[in-house]
C-alpha cells in the first residue's frame, strides 16, 4: 500500500497507511466478500454448459462463440446502443433545459425542484404499470387519442419499431432528475460574473450558452453521460417491467437477453457469456473515457 | 512502536469500527425474522393457485390442520409468490433449499427430476391405490411419468376452453362456432360489431398451443425431439395467420400484458371469445361472469378435436427430513383438495372423479361441459413424445415459441418458414 | 433553452410569474404518468361494483392486505441498509478523498469494476452464497446486499462532499494533536452532514426500490418488501386497478416525504469528481 496523504506530517506514514486501509477496509470486505463467490460460480458457469442447478459439461470457450455467433446477440447489442444512447442524451438534454429553468429564483421553484425528481424517485414497478396504463391497450389514452387524430392504430407496445422508442423514452423520463441535479450542480460553479463580463462583451444567450455554461459544465458532464451509461446497460427492470423485451425481441437490451437466456430458455452459461461480454465492453470503455477525462482536466 | 499519534487513539477508532460491528449484529438479529430452520416440520411451498387471499388461507388451513401420525412430521405451509417463481424454485435447487413437498408449475417435475432432486411419486400412487384413492381423471398419472418414475402426482388442471360472451354473440348476430371454419366466421362477424373473436395477449403461448393441439398437432416426435415442421401444425398456424388478418385477433395484442390488458378487456366485454382457464368468471365483475359459456370442443380442419391443459402438479423433493413423511402429508392433501372447489377457490379444474362427480360440477353447465367434453380430448405441450421431460421448461415460456406468436401477430403469414424457426429454436434449448 | 437567456441576471427576471407558468406546464406534462397512479388509486375494488373516486380504496388496502406489514418490512430494510451503507461509505470516502497515489487509484479502480457487473448474472450464485449462511429469504440477507451493491456510489459521493472541504480543517486539528483518524471522526465528519444526508438518500432509494434481489431471494409473504408485494398482488388482482395503485400510492409516500423534507441537503453533482479525479 502506497498511500500518500497530503499533509498530516506528526503522523508517520505508516501510522496514516494503517488508518487509511482501516478507513477504507470495511468497505473493500464488504465488496469482495459479496462478490467473489458469484463471480467465481458465474465465471465457472460460462466455460460449462449447464442447468442453473448443475455445472454440467465443460466446453470451454463454446458458449462465448455460440453467443458471437446468435444474431438476436447482435439485435440486442445494436439495442443496447440505441437505449443507452437515447438514455444519456435525451435525459441529458431534458435534465439541462430543466437544471437552466429551475436556476434563477422564481415563485414555486423550491417545490418544483422536489415535483420533478419524482420519476426518479417512485419505484419502477408503479411507474411501469402507470405507463402500460397511459400506452398499451386500444381505450388507452395515448392510443385513444392517436386515433382521435386521425393516426389510426398507434400501437405503442405493439409495434417492434413504436416500442423501442416508448422503452426510450420510459428511460428518458425515469433518468432525467438524475441529470437535472448533476446539471444544476454543475451550474452553481459558472459564477455569475462570468455571465455578467460576457453580457458586457455583447456576447448573445446562445453565444453564452455555447462558449461558457456547455465548457465550463463540460466535465462533470462528461462524467454524468459515463454514470448514465453504466447506469443505463445494466438496467433490468425499466425495459423488463415494460415489455419484456418484445415485442419479437425489439427490445431486448442485452442485460435482458442475458436474463431471458438464463431463465426462460434455462442456458445459464449462456446467459452468462453475454454478461460478460457486457461487463468486460462497459469497463474497457469506461477506462478510457475516465482517462481521458483525467487527462483534459489536468490540462 | 513509537507511532504515538496512531496508538493515542486506539478506542476512537475501535469505537467506530465497533459501531459498524454493533449495527451489523442488530440487523442480523433484530430482523432475522424467517427461514428459521424447525426440526419436527417438513416445508410445503404452495403457490398461488385461485382467488389470492383467500385461496392461500384455505391451502393454509389443509396444511395446519393435519395432525402426523405417531413417528412422522407435521407441515409447514408457505405461500409462494407467482413473481419470478422460475428464480425462486432453481436457485433453491441450486442452493439445497428446496422444500419437502410442493406444488408447482407443470413441467417443474421433470426439470428436478433430471437433475436428481425428486423423490418420485411410484410409491405415494401405490398406497393411494392401495386405500382405493386412486381415481385421477383418464390421462393425468400417463403424463407425469417419466423414464425415472412418476415424477409428481396431479392435483389441480389448468385446461383451456372455449368460452363466448353469448349476449355480444347474438348482438352480432353470430352463431357459436363448432369447427374452424365456423369460428372464423363467427369472428369475422365480432370483428364488424368491433370484438375480439380470439383473446391473447403478446406471450399468451396458451392460446397458440390451444389451436395447435387441437388440431392435433405438437412439437416432439415419440423421442421426445423437436419435430415441428408438420402438416397439422402448418395447418395450426395458417389458421392463426387468418384470425390475425381477418382483426379477429386484437391488432394490439402484441403488445399486451395478461393482466394488465387482456383480462380487463374480457372484463369491458371488448373481447368475446377466446380459449381461457376454465376459472375465467371468476375474475370478472358478475354481469360478465353471468354472460360467459364454454362451447363445445371444435373440430379442427384436419376433422380432429383436442384441447391444451397444464397439469400442476405436487412434487416431493429429496430434500426431505422424512419421505414418509412427505407422502403422508399430501394423501392428507389430496383427500381435502375438494375444499377449494367447494369454496370456489380454485381457477382450475379438479384431477379426481370423485370431486368432478359431485353436483356442483354437474349442475354447473359450463364446468360440466370443461368436464365431459374437454377434459377427455386434453393433452399436454408434451403431445407425441412419449415421456415428458425437463426442457419443456423452456420450450413453454422460452424465447422460440414467444417469438414465433409474435411473428404471427405480426402478419407473418409463411407457416413453415416459421416452424422451422421454431424448430431451431427448440433444438437449441433441448441440446444445450 | 431559449430560457438560457435568463441566467445571467437571476433575481431580475421580469416575469417571474410566467417562468413559473411554465415550470407548471412542463411539470404537469412530466409527472402525468405519476397522476394517474393518483387517480387510479380511487377507483373503488371492482368487487364494490360501485361508480365514481372513493378514498375507501385505501381503507380498503390498509385493512384487507398486508400493505403495511410489507411498508414495515421495506422501512426496515431501507433504514437499517441506509444507516450500514454511510458508516461504510463514508470512511471509504474519505480515503479516495484524501489519499494518493497507486492504491489509492486501485481502489477507485475497484469501485468502479464491481459498479459495471450486471447483477442479473450473479443474483443466483449470490443467493446460494446466502443461503448456506442461512440468510437466504431473510431481511437481513437483502440488507447486506443493498449495504455492498450501494457502496460505490456511496464513495463517490461522499469523497465528492469531502473534496469541497478544505484540508486546511483538518490541519488544525492535526496541530492541536489529533490524529488522522480523530480528525475524521471529530472534525470532518461533524461538517459533511449535507454530504452524508446525500448518500444516506441514495441509499435509502437504492434499497427502497430494488425489484430484482428481493424477487429472488424474498419468498415468504412475511419477509416481503414493497416492490414484491406489490407484483404479487398486483398479480392476484389482475385488473383490479383501483386497489392495486392505492398500494403504489402508500408505496412511493415514504421516499417522497423524505426527500421533500431533506431535499435541500441532497446533490448528487460532486459524484463526477470523485470518479474522475484521482
Amino acid at each position: 500500500m502506497t498511500y500518500q496523504l497530503a499533509v498530516h506530517r506528526r503522523t508517520p506514514r505508516l501510522g496514516r497507511r494503517l488508518t487509511l486501509t482501516g478507513l477504507a477496509l470495511p468497505a473493500l470486505l464488504l465488496m469482495v466478500v459479496v462478490n467473489a463467490y458469484p463471480l467465481v460460480f458465474a465465471a465457472i458457469q460460462s466455460v460449462h454448459s449447464g442447468s442453473l442447478i448443475t455445472p454440467g459439461p465443460f466446453v470451454g470457450l463454446r458458449n462465448f462463440a455460440d453467443v458471437l455467433g446468435d444474431p438476436g446477440f447482435w439485435k440486442a447489442a445494436g439495442f443496447t446502443l440505441i437505449f443507452t444512447a437515447s438514455a444519456v442524451f435525451g435525459s441529458w438534454a431534458l435534465g439541462f433545459a430543466l437544471a437552466i429553468l429551475l436556476k434563477p429564483q422564481f415563485p414555486g421553484r423550491g417545490a418544483f425542484k422536489v415535483l420533478l425528481l419524482l420519476p426518479w424517485i417512485v419505484p419502477i414497478v408503479v411507474t411501469a404499470m402507470s405507463w402500460n396504463w397511459l400506452l398499451a391497450g386500444r381505450e388507452s389514452l395515448l392510443p385513444s387519442l392517436a386515433r382521435a387524430l386521425g393516426m389510426g392504430n398507434v400501437m405503442f407496445l405493439g409495434n417492434p419499431t413504436l416500442a423501442m422508442i416508448t422503452v426510450c423514452v420510459f428511460k428518458v423520463w425515469i433518468s432525467y432528475p438524475f441529470m437535472m441535479m448533476m446539471c444544476a450542480a454543475a451550474l452553481e460553479s459558472v459564477e455569475a460574473s462570468i455571465y455578467e463580463a460576457s453580457a458586457i462583451d455583447g456576447a448573445s444567450k446562445w453565444q453564452q450558452f455555447f462558449h461558457i455554461v456547455l465548457p465550463v459544465t463540460a466535465r462533470s458532464t462528461y462524467i454524468s453521460w459515463i454514470l448514465m451509461a453504466v447506469f443505463s446497460i445494466n438496467d433490468f427492470p425499466t425495459i423488463y417491467l415494460l415489455t419484456r423485451g418484445g415485442p419479437l425481441e425489439a427490445t431486448s437490451s442485452l442485460i435482458v437477453l442475458a436474463y431471458k437466456t438464463t431463465f426462460l430458455d434455462f442456458l445459464p452459461g449462456n446467459g452468462i457469456a453475454i454478461a460478460f461480454f457486457m461487463t468486460a465492453v462497459m469497463i474497457a470503455l469506461s477506462v478510457v473515457l475516465l482517462r481521458q477525462i483525467r487527462k483534459a482536466s489536468l490540462q | 512502536m513509537n507511532d504515538k499519534a496512531v496508538f493515542a487513539q486506539p478506542m476512537r477508532r475501535r469505537t467506530f469500527l465497533g459501531g459498524t460491528a454493533a449495527a451489523a449484529a442488530a440487523l442480523s438479529l433484530g430482523i432475522n425474522k424467517s427461514w428459521a430452520q424447525s426440526g419436527e416440520r417438513i416445508k410445503f411451498w404452495d403457490m398461488v393457485w385461485g382467488t389470492g387471499q383467500s385461496y392461500t388461507d384455505a391451502a393454509k388451513g389443509i396444511a395446519d390442520s393435519y395432525v402426523a401420525a405417531d413417528g412422522l412430521l407435521n407441515v409447514e405451509y408457505q405461500s409462494i409468490p407467482w413473481a419470478s417463481w422460475y428464480q425462486t424454485f432453481t436457485a433453491a435447487g441450486a442452493a439445497n433449499t428446496t422444500p419437502a413437498v410442493s406444488s408447482g408449475a407443470a413441467y417443474l417435475p421433470f426439470y428436478f427430476m433430471e437433475e436428481g432432486k425428486m423423490a418420485p411419486a411410484d410409491d405415494l400412487l401405490a398406497s393411494l391405490d392401495k386405500a382405493g384413492k386412486n381415481d385421477f381423471l383418464p390421462g393425468l398419472i400417463d403424463a407425469l411419468r417419466t423414464k425415472d418414475g412418476l415424477a409428481a402426482v396431479p392435483w389441480s388442471i389448468d385446461l383451456r376452453v372455449l368460452w363466448y360472451r353469448k349476449s355480444i354473440l347474438e348482438q352480432a348476430g353470430a352463431d357459436v362456432p363448432t369447427d374452424w371454419q365456423s369460428f372464423i366466421k363467427t369472428g369475422e362477424a365480432l370483428a364488424k360489431a368491433g370484438h375480439v373473436g380470439f383473446a391473447t395477449s403478446g406471450y399468451g403461448f396458451h392460446g397458440i398451443a390451444s389451436v395447435l393441439l387441437n388440431n392435433a398437432g405438437g412439437l416432439f416426435n415419440e423421442a421426445g425431439e423437436p419435430d415441428c415442421v408438420t402438416d397439422r401444425n402448418i395447418e395450426g398456424l395458417d389458421f392463426l395467420h387468418e384470425l390475425v388478418a381477418k382483426q379477429i385477433i386484437d391488432p394490439y395484442a402484441i403488445g399486451y400484458d395478461y393482466s394488465a390488458n387482456v383480462v380487463p378487456d374480457w372484463a369491458s366485454g371488448h373481447i368475446a371469445m377466446g380459449f381461457e382457464q376454465v376459472g375465467l368468471p371468476g375474475k370478472m365483475p358478475a354481469e360478465t361472469a353471468a354472460d360467459l359459456v364454454v362451447a363445445s370442443p371444435l373440430t379442427s380442419v384436419s376433422g380432429n378435436k383436442g384441447a391444451a391443459y397444464w397439469i400442476n402438479p405436487l412434487m416431493m423433493f429429496k430434500t426431505t427430513a422424512s419421505q414418509q413423511s412427505s407422502e403422508a402429508f399430501l394423501a392428507h392433501y389430496l383427500d381435502n383438495l375438494h375444499l377449494f372447489w367447494e369454496q370456489g377457490l380454485n381457477s382450475d379444474l379438479p384431477v379426481n372423479k370423485s370431486i368432478t362427480d359431485l353436483p356442483l360440477f354437474q349442475n354447473d353447465p359450463n364446468l360440466a361441459r370443461s368436464i365431459n367434453e374437454w377434459q377427455p380430448v386434453g393433452k399436454t405441450i408434451a403431445a407425441r413424445a412419449k415421456y415428458p421431460f425437463g426442457a419443456l421448461n423452456a420450450v413453454d415460456g422460452g424465447s422460440a415459441m414467444i417469438n414465433m406468436l409474435q411473428k404471427v401477430l405480426q402478419g407473418e403469414s409463411n407457416s413453415r418458414a416459421l416452424l422451422e424457426e421454431l424448430q431451431v429454436g427448440l433444438v437449441k434449448v433441448l441440446n444445450p | 433553452m431559449s430560457e438560457s437567456g435568463s441566467l445571467h441576471r437571476p433575481s431580475a427576471t421580469p416575469h417571474p410569474w410566467a417562468r413559473t407558468t411554465i415550470a407548471a406546464i412542463i411539470t404537469l406534462v412530466l409527472l402525468s404518468p405519476i397522476l394517474v397512479v393518483f387517480w387510479l388509486a380511487l377507483r373503488a375494488p371492482v368487487a364494490w361494483q360501485q361508480a365514481g373516486p372513493t378514498l375507501g380504496t385505501f381503507w380498503y388496502v390498509l385493512t384487507e392486505t398486508k400493505v403495511l406489514h410489507w411498508l414495515g418490512n421495506s422501512l426496515l430494510v431501507s433504514l437499517i441498509s441506509t444507516v450500514c451503507s454511510v458508516l461504510v461509505a463514508a470512511p471509504a470516502g474519505y480515503v479516495l478523498s484524501r489519499g494518493r497515489g497507486g492504491a489509492t487509484s486501485a481502489f477507485s479502480l475497484f469501485i468502479f469494476v464491481l459498479q459495471s457487473l450486471p447483477a442479473v448474472a450473479f443474483v443466483i450464485p449470490l443467493f446460494i452464497m446466502f443461503a448456506n449462511l442461512g440468510l437466504a429469504d431473510t431481511l437481513t440477507g437483502v440488507s447486506i446486499v443493498y449495504v455492498a451493491s450501494s457502496i460505490a456510489v456511496g464513495c463517490w459521493m461522499m469523497t465528492a462532499y469531502f473534496d469541497t472541504l478544505p484540508v486546511t480543517l483538518e490541519e488544525a486539528a492535526w496541530i492541536d494533536g489529533a490524529s488522522l483518524f480523530g480528525g475524521f471522526v471529530r472534525i470532518i465528519l461533524p461538517n459533511s452532514l449535507p454530504g452524508i444526508l446525500s448518500t444516506a438518500l441514495f441509499a435509502f432509494l437504492h434499497s427502497w426500490n430494488d425489484y430484482l434481489v428481493a424477487s429472488v431471494f424474498l419468498r415468504s409473504e412475511s419477509a416481503f418488501t414493497m416492490p414484491i408485494g406489490l407484483q404479487t398482488f398486483f398479480q392476484q388482482n389482475l385488473a383490479d386497478w383501483g386497489p392495486v395503485m392505492a398500494c403504489a400510492v402508500i408505496m412511493l409516500a415514504p421516499p417522497v416525504i423524505v426527500f421533500a423534507v431533506l431535499n435541500r441537503y441532497f446533490s448528487i453533482g460532486g459524484i463526477g469528481g470523485s470518479l474522475a479525479g484521482r
